[in-house]
Order: C-alpha cells, then structure tokens, then sequence
C-alpha cells in the first residue's frame, strides 16, 4: 500500500487559456507517465471536443510518480479541471478529493474573473493554493507585476512562485518539489472503516460503470464487497487501483488519502453518482462523506430527435451522458411541433452547446432544439406560485399575477478603456451596477447585476468583442427578481408553433420579435404559397415578415440524355426535404431553429 | 402482360432514333452537351461518320420495329457537313423502315446553314430544321458567346424555307446576362415574327463545369434573378399564345399539329435509339449511354466491342416516377388509366393534395387525367415530387379477401 506520507493530492485551476492543460501535459512528461514518443498535446484532454475547442470540459485525475531531492518517490495525484464558469461545478467537485491547488496565472494577461472565481472556490474547499507564474517566455510577460498582484488581490504568498514557460519547459523542474513540498499529505487511518468518495464515474462498454473516488479512510481491496450509502445499492469490487495517463492501473488495493478507481460490473449509473460515499457492506462507516451540494441545472432547452422514431435512442444517449456528467438534467416532453423529446437543464450556454455537440457526435443523432430558457417563478393570482422551465407554461394574463427571474452577480475585469463599451453593453441588457475597482493601473473589476436570461445567449461574446477581448466574466447565481415578463409566440402561416416560444422582458420584446422574424424569413426555404411569420404577446401581432411564395422551382430542358441526371437531382431535393419539419403545410429546415438560437448583435 | 412502352417490341411500335453530331465551331460559354471544337477536323469527323454508320448498320440487323422519328443533334451537325449527314440519312432509309409521315429533324446554328446546305439536307430527307436562334438582341448573343446575330437567324430561317422545308423551330433563352424584361419581349415578337411552326424557349441555367459556371462562381456574371426569370417565363406564355402557340411542355410551344414527335418520345416514355458519341437509349426496358469522349466511343466501334458503358434496367417501381416526372412536363400531363393499370398506384389516393395545389392554380385535376397548369409548369419540380409522394399503391383484391 502507498504511505500515505508520501501522497499529494493536488488539482490545477486557472483562467481559460492560461496553459492549464499544457502544464499538465509537461508534468506527465517529466514524472514518465507517458513515453515521449506517446506525447500529444492537451493529454487529459482525450474527448474530441475539448481537443477541437482546446478546453478542458470533464474533470480527469491520473497519477504521477515523481523522485524528490529527498530521494523519497512521491505518488502526485493530479486532477484537470475545466476553466470555464459553466463547469464550476466540475472544479469544485474535484476539489473535495484534494488537499492543494496549483494556481495558474499567465505571466502577461495577470489575474482574471476566473482565476479569482476558482481560487476562492479552492480555498472555500480548505485547500493550499500555490501560484505558478506560466508563459514567461512570452515578449509580453511581467512576472513581476503579475506576482505583485496575486499577492495583493488575492492575498496569498506569490514572490516565490515557480516562473515557468509550460510550452518550452523553462523553470518546470521546479514546480513537482513545489508540489511536495508545499502541499500536505493527507491524513486516514487504513484501518479505520472505509470511506471513499466518489468524485466521477464513466460509463465503459466491457467493464460497465468506472466509478473514480478518492479514499479517506480505511482500505479498499479487490473482492470486497461494498455499499454506496446514499444509494443503497451493494456491489463486490472487481478490480481497483490508480489511474494512469491513459490506462487504468490494476492495484488490488487502495489505502487512505489514494486517489483511484474501482469496478464491479455496475451497469446502473445511479447506484453510484457523483458526491456518494462508498463504504464496506459487512463494517460500513458510521457516517457518510459530506457529499457535493445539488448543482442547479440553470439554462433550460428542448432537445427533439430531428426524426421521431429515434427518441428512444435519444433516451439512451442522456442517460450515457449523464454517467459521466452528473450536472446534466432532463425529463420528457412533447411539443406539438417537434413531437416528443426531453426538456434538459444544462450549467450555461458551453454547457448546452457541448451536450448537444457530444449527442450528435458519439451517438449520431440529428437534433433540433429550441431557444434556451431560465427557470421562472411564476406567482399566480390565486396566491400559489410554481417554477416553470419551458416558455409553454407561462400562464396567460387573467391567471398570472407576477413573474420572477433569476439574477446572477456578474464579475468583469478589464483594461479600463473599455469600462464604458462595458457599461454600454450590461445597460442594455437590463443590469444593476453594483460598484468597480481598480485592481491595478491596468485594469478594473466591475460588479453588475445581471438577469440571468439576458447572458445566456450571446453576453459573453458581446463582451469579448467590444473588449478586443481582453474582458473576462465570472458570475454566479444570486437571487430571483420581480420582473416585467411576456410570452413572445412566433407563428408560421397563422398557426403557433410552439417550440419557438420564448419568454422575454417587455421592453425587448419588440426589437427580438422583429429580429426573430427576420432571421425566420431568412431561414425558411420559399414554398408553394406564401408563408406569413407572425411574433405575438397574448394574441395580439407586434411583427410580420412574409417567406414570398416560390414561383420558379423547374429543369428547363429534359429530353433523352437528360432522364436519369434530372431523376438523380430531384431524388435529391427529396432528400432535402425530408430533413425539414413540417407545420402545417409549412416546411422548416433544421438551420431555421438554429438561426433563432443565434441572434447577433448586429 | 401489362409492359411499359420502352419495353415494346416488334412491329407497331414505332421507334425514334437520335445521332449525336459533336462538332461546334465554337462552345458556347453555358452548354454542358458534349462536343468538341474541331469543325475543322475532316480526317475525325470521317473517322467518326464511318463509326456512326458501323453502329447504325450493326443496330439495324435488330430492329423490326418501325422508325417515326429521327433527330440529329450536337453539337453542331450543320458543322459536319451536308455530304456526312446525307450519308446517315441515306444509311437510315436503307437499313430501317420509316414510316411515311416520319419526322427528321437537324438541329442547325445560323451561322452554318446556307441555302446550298439545307438543299441538299431537304433532298436528303430532313423535313424539319432546329434554329439556335436564342436571342434577337446581338448584345445579348454576344454574351452568350454566340457566333450569329439576329440578322442572320433571320437570313437562315428565310433559307431553309426557301429549300422547302417549312417545319421550322426555334429556340430562344431567357436569363441571359444583361437580358431584361423589354428585351426578352422583343425577342419574343421578333421570333413569333418569323412565324415557325415551334418555339423552344429555355430557361438559362448554370451548369456546372462550363465556362459560364466558372465566371458565376466568381461573381464575374450576374444573371437575372429567379423572380425575373419567372416573370419572363410568364411573359413567353401570353405572347405565344397570342402568337397562336400551344404550350405542349414546360419549355416548348407550337402550331397544332407541329409538336415535336420525337421530343415527345422522351416525355412519354417511348422508346429511342441513339447513336454516337454521349448518345443515350432507352429500349427494351433499358437505358444505356455511349462514351461521353469521342475516341472511346470510335474505338469501341472499330474494335467490335460492345459501345454502350453505362446499362440501366429500370425497375417499373422506378418507371412510375419516370412517368409522373416526364408527363407533368406535358399540356397532356399523367393519364389516370395509366397510372392505375401500368404502373398500380391508385390517382383517388392523392385527391386531397391534388385538390389544394388545384385550389393554388398550380394544378388541374380532370376526370382522366392530371397535369400542371402554366404556373405549375414553373414549379415543376416541387409539385412532381409532391404528387409522386401523394399516389398510393393500390391495394391488391386478394389483400381484402384476406382480412
């Protein structure tokens, strides 16, 4: 069994594109995880999509094995965490089974909204968070400054931080005795009884469900036979030990403060979710771990197989993902445009985006999904009030008395010429100011508060283009707030078609209907006969473009060369239509949804 | 047995036969036909007649049915020479059985047709002559890449009359660039004016691969919109039929009677023999193409060997759409009685779409047939396809008895 003294569990945090990943990978390197002719770029980072987007978005552990000056050998458990505010959920999940966080802060862009909002999430956790200055070697680079500023924002010892360039290996050597010598070990007694908490899991075709947890106390051995107490459910372990950079690695066992994974043939992801503690059957623990607060799903959307026969598929395709990311929420609907599907809750707009990028990728499924949604409070006028998710239960107006939307604290920072572009652009999406400081010369952090429904559609890339895209945005969820709300219905050929219904403040409700119209008029492939495009509020038309109807849809000249290249392409046009929706007599192409989901600024 | 047309054979079944001339003095910038610019080439063009008479020769020793269309296409065959096509006449009317009344038709540009040529085209059989006129603007056939003006086309209708043919059609094309809707009018009365028997009147369509495609793709050309092709398709519909024209298919009008026989061949499914290079068939059920490169095809002559590359047996599920695709292009449009015993889908199955394009003026649905009105024509593609889909098998008696 490892000596428990000789472990350090550590996670890595930092701002998007401060080189999290790239230090990662420059560690697995330097403790031989990896051989050097297996080395890739972003290593953890082994779905395709966060290779693509060059982001991390699921948590991953593996473990290191690294020889100090002490001549000692030190088993470093590192786990990747994901930058972005969506999966704050993610970090602070992998936090529980650390002791210490490397804080990663670019040695020329300093401290940004997310490296504040990650730091206090680690320190909240009770963690050592020690600084590392990365990209020294960039032209731009003031290690100084920057070391200055951690100190003084953030308030932690930051003048003697490794100074690295993880992309060329400068001053890395320093960083692993960094490691060991400034993050404790972890405390258990092995013999006490077993407590381990599960921090993920992932679905496996051959081994079923791989449940990742970390230990705290007593041992965990092959063949034992265990309880996950929140769950109840009992399983013998079939294999356990540490994680490799890219295999498992079979132990037999693991003791107190160990990082690893067990199997058991666990086909059924909820008897073993995130945040359970796994303890023996025959001695369990009098108490189980502090588990991980419930996330809140915040950012709500329809999701419809683009043919209906393959909602069963749909099903199964959530239900996998959920295995390995416990944030996803959904149950079903039905629209009457859209037949049957699933109303799923995500973390953010990335988070949304990646469900649905994941779905259509791993499980070749065809999508249509309807414009993101808040939850609303909604207080009727018989004195009851419910949350509601879908714009299609808004009440009408005899039966709603008000309605609440949630509000989230919105943290940015940048260089100060941009505060008035900044402020322009949170007026017009209804925010509170709250106040601004200056952190340094060179740049401000402003306070505002924000209706959540207003940032999850295009804020952050509003923001990132008005700031050259020197801003950076952290928010979190604060309270629900009394507001001026309507259902915007769009309606195609006069018949409402209610997977484009959306809810919408009062005073925005004009300019979106008439964009909204506008993109559909765009979107809609002309047809037979005219089709008018209606947005109302209660019935009553506030816009209206109209798709004019198709006059010239004909293959001029077919004589005998000709039959069988003109059966081809009208073959084709079938083919074409039968990936469009049909309303009615009106038929809609998949992009016409997606064009409402994506309304620019411009 | 319940056949399709294509898979008559024996006598009293007429056939149309097709030869492929692929010759141009000049491609015009928009034209995907296969042809070459070797006008000048005599040694290829003999290489080449002596292959279509082989082909010809050797095909004929096959067929028993009787020939009541001929059509010689390009190309440019008028470029090949009144001797050469004297020669294929003169070989059709030895080795098949045309019938009295046959059509013969030669496609000809203006520029390549004088009086002499078309003398001796009339002597050798050709009863009816295709002008390339496209146009009676000469910026815009100038733009087309065109080597006539309007003067000429002129000068080349007068001609072919004057050599006794009196069957004459023209063809013209809207969508040009430059082309508006004044100047498709004018082009309109300027070829109603020369009064032939047929007008083909094409819409211009980019074709990809051809030179015109290329300029498009970069933005070097700017065609009219659809929009305004449709107005001028429109606007060829009420001038011709004030002309005296029927419109008989999406593209083409005439004087009663002059309705091309062989072009209709294709519209109904009858069966056609082509020769030569790029040349197509449909015949005993099966549709077969010729090389689209001349050399291939003369080798595969000469060597003996089989010409036909691409062999295409039409399953009757497949016939049927060919038939609703092929016939809504006609004023006649889709017979009932033929869709119920040739093909076993059931026209009472599509009343109800039938009944709400009707109400939309696109279609008219009449007790034995169904077919597309002049605004229908136009939306050719999406009501084929809507009608096709609307028309339901019918059921087998023996499946009732069954239940």
């Amino acid at each position: 069994m490892q000596d428990i003294s000789k472990i350090r569990n550590f996670s890595i945090v930092a701002h998007i594109d401060h080189g999290k990943s790239t230090l990662a990978d420059r560690l697995l390197e330097m403790c031989g995880a990896v051989a050097e002719r297996d080395m890739e770029d972003q290593l953890l980072d082994n779905m395709e999509l966060e290779r693509e987007r060059g982001i991390t978005i699921k948590a991953r552990a593996v473990r290191l094995s690294y020889t100090a000056s002490d001549g000692e050998t030190y088993a470093l458990n590192l786990i990747d965490t994901p930058g972005h505010v969506d999966f704050n959920y993610e970090v602070s999940r992998s936090l529980v089974a650390c002791e210490g966080a490397l804080l990663v802060v670019d040695a020329s862009q300093g401290i940004e909204a997310q490296t504040l909002a990650n730091t206090y999430l680690a320190i909240d956790a009770g963690l050592e968070v020690l600084p590392v200055i990365n990209k020294i070697d960039l032209p731009a680079a003031d290690p100084d400054r920057v070391a200055h500023e951690i100190e003084d924002v953030i308030g932690i010892p930051a003048l003697d931080a490794p100074r690295v360039s993880a992309k060329t290996g400068l001053g890395m050597e320093a960083v692993p005795e960094y490691i060991v010598n400034n993050i404790p070990a972890p405390t258990g007694d092995p013999s006490a009884p077993l407590r381990c908490l599960i921090f993920d899991s992932q679905y496996d075709p051959y081994k079923g469900v791989i449940v990742y947890l970390r230990v705290t106390d007593g041992t965990l051995r092959t063949g034992d036979r265990v309880l996950m107490m929140q769950s109840g459910a009992e399983y013998d372990v079939v294999e356990c030990g540490v994680l490799g950079a890219r295999n498992l690695v079979p132990t037999g066992e693991l003791g107190p403060g160990e990082v690893g994974y067990l199997t058991a043939s666990i086909k059924n992801v909820r008897d073993c979710e995130v945040g359970d503690t796994v303890t023996h059957a025959d001695m369990p623990a009098p108490e189980a771990l502090p588990g991980y607060r419930k996330v809140q799903s915040m950012v709500f959307s329809g999701v419809y197989p683009a043919d209906g026969a393959k909602y069963p598929d749909l099903r199964d395709a959530l239900e996998k993902l959920r295995l390995n990311d416990a944030s996803l929420t959904f149950e079903p609907e039905s629209s009457a445009a859209l037949g049957f599907g699933f109303r799923c809750g995500f973390l953010g707009l990335l988070h949304m985006e990646v469900i649905q990028e994941r779905l259509e990728r791993e499980f070749s499924l065809d999508l249509i999904t309807t414009a993101p949604s808040v939850s609303y409070n909604i207080h009727l006028t018989d004195g009851t009030e419910k949350m509601i998710q879908n714009p299609l239960d808004f009440p009408d107006g005899t039966t709603l008395d008000y309605a609440e939307e949630p509000f989230v604290k919105a943290s940015i920072i940048s260089p100060p010429e941009y505060t008035g572009a900044i402020m322009e652009l949170c007026q017009e999406r209804r925010g509170v100011y709250r106040d601004m400081t200056y952190l340094d010369a060179t740049r401000v952090e402003l306070h505002y508060d924000l209706p959540l429904g207003e940032i999850i559609y295009d804020f952050f890339d509003a923001l990132k283009s008005r700031t050259r895209g020197y801003a950076s945005l952290d928010y979190e969820i604060s309270d629900f707030r009394k507001s001026d709300l309507v259902k915007l219905d769009i309606l195609l050929n006069g018949d409402i078609i209610d997977a484009l219904s959306f809810i919408v403040h009062k005073d925005k409700a004009y300019p979106r209907a008439r964009k909204i119209c506008e993109k559909l008029k765009d979107n809609i492939p002309r047809q037979l006969f005219e089709i008018p495009v209606q947005a109302a509020i209660g019935g009553k038309i506030i816009a209206r473009e109209t798709v004019k109807a198709l006059r010239k849809d004909v293959l001029a000249k077919c004589y005998g060369g000709d039959i069988t290249r003109k059966k081809k392409l009208l073959e084709k046009q079938k083919e074409g239509k039968k990936r469009m929706r049909t309303f009615g007599t009106v038929e809609v192409p998949q992009e016409a949804f997606m064009a409402v989901l994506k309304l620019d600024e411009d | 047995m319940r056949t399709d047309a294509t898979r008559r054979s024996g006598p009293g079944a007429p056939l149309g036969l097709y030869i492929h001339i692929p010759f141009c003095r000049r491609k015009c910038a928009y034209c995907d036909f296969y042809s070459l610019e070797r006008a000048d080439d005599a040694a290829l063009m003999d290489r080449y007649l002596a292959a279509l008479l082989r082909q010809m020769e050797e095909t004929s020793v096959t067929i028993a049915d009787p020939v009541d269309s001929v059509y010689i296409g390009g190309g440019t065959p008028t470029v090949f020479g009144a001797d050469r096509l004297a020669a294929l006449l003169e070989l059709i009317s030895r080795r098949f059985e045309l019938t009295k009344r046959a059509e013969i038709t030669c496609e000809a540009n203006p520029e390549s047709s004088d009086k002499k040529l078309l003398k001796r085209l009339r002597k050798a059989g050709v009863n009816r002559v295709s002008f390339g006129v496209q146009s009676a603007c000469d910026a815009e056939l100038k733009a087309l890449g065109r080597l006539h003006d309007f003067e000429g086309a002129k000068a080349a209708v007068e001609a072919a009359r004057s050599a006794g043919i009196e069957n004459i059609s023209i063809d013209l094309m809207y969508g040009i660039e430059g082309q508006t809707q004044e100047s498709w009018a004018r082009t309109l009365g300027a070829a109603a004016a020369l009064e032939p028997r047929h007008i083909s009147a094409y819409g211009l369509k980019v074709e990809p691969g051809t030179p015109l495609a290329r300029r498009a793709g970069v933005g070097e050309v700017f065609l009219p919109s659809d929009d305004a092709q449709a107005d001028m398709y429109e606007t060829a519909c009420r001038v011709l039929a004030l002309a005296g024209y029927r419109h008989y298919e999406i593209s083409n009008w005439a004087k009663p009677g002059y309705e091309s026989r062989h072009n209709l061949r294709y519209w109904r499914l009858e069966p056609y023999c082509g020769f030569g290079a790029a040349a197509h068939s449909d015949c005993f059920g099966v549709r077969s193409a010729a090389p689209r490169d001349i050399m291939r095809y003369i080798e595969a002559v000469e060597s003996g060997g089989e010409v036909f590359e691409d062999y295409d047996r039409i399953p009757d599920s497949e016939r049927a759409f060919e038939y609703v695709m092929l016939g809504l292009r006609t004023s006649d449009g889709i017979s009932k009685r033929r869709l119920t015993n040739v093909y076993r889908l059931d026209p009472d199955s599509a009343k109800d779409e039938l009944e709400a394009l009707a109400q939309a003026g696109l279609v008219e649905d009449l007790p034995d047939s169904v077919r597309l009105t002049e605004k229908g024509f136009l939306l050719s593609n999406t009501l084929i396809l809507r009608i096709f889909d609307s028309l339901k098998p019918i059921r087998s008696p023996f499946a009732k008895e069954q239940r």
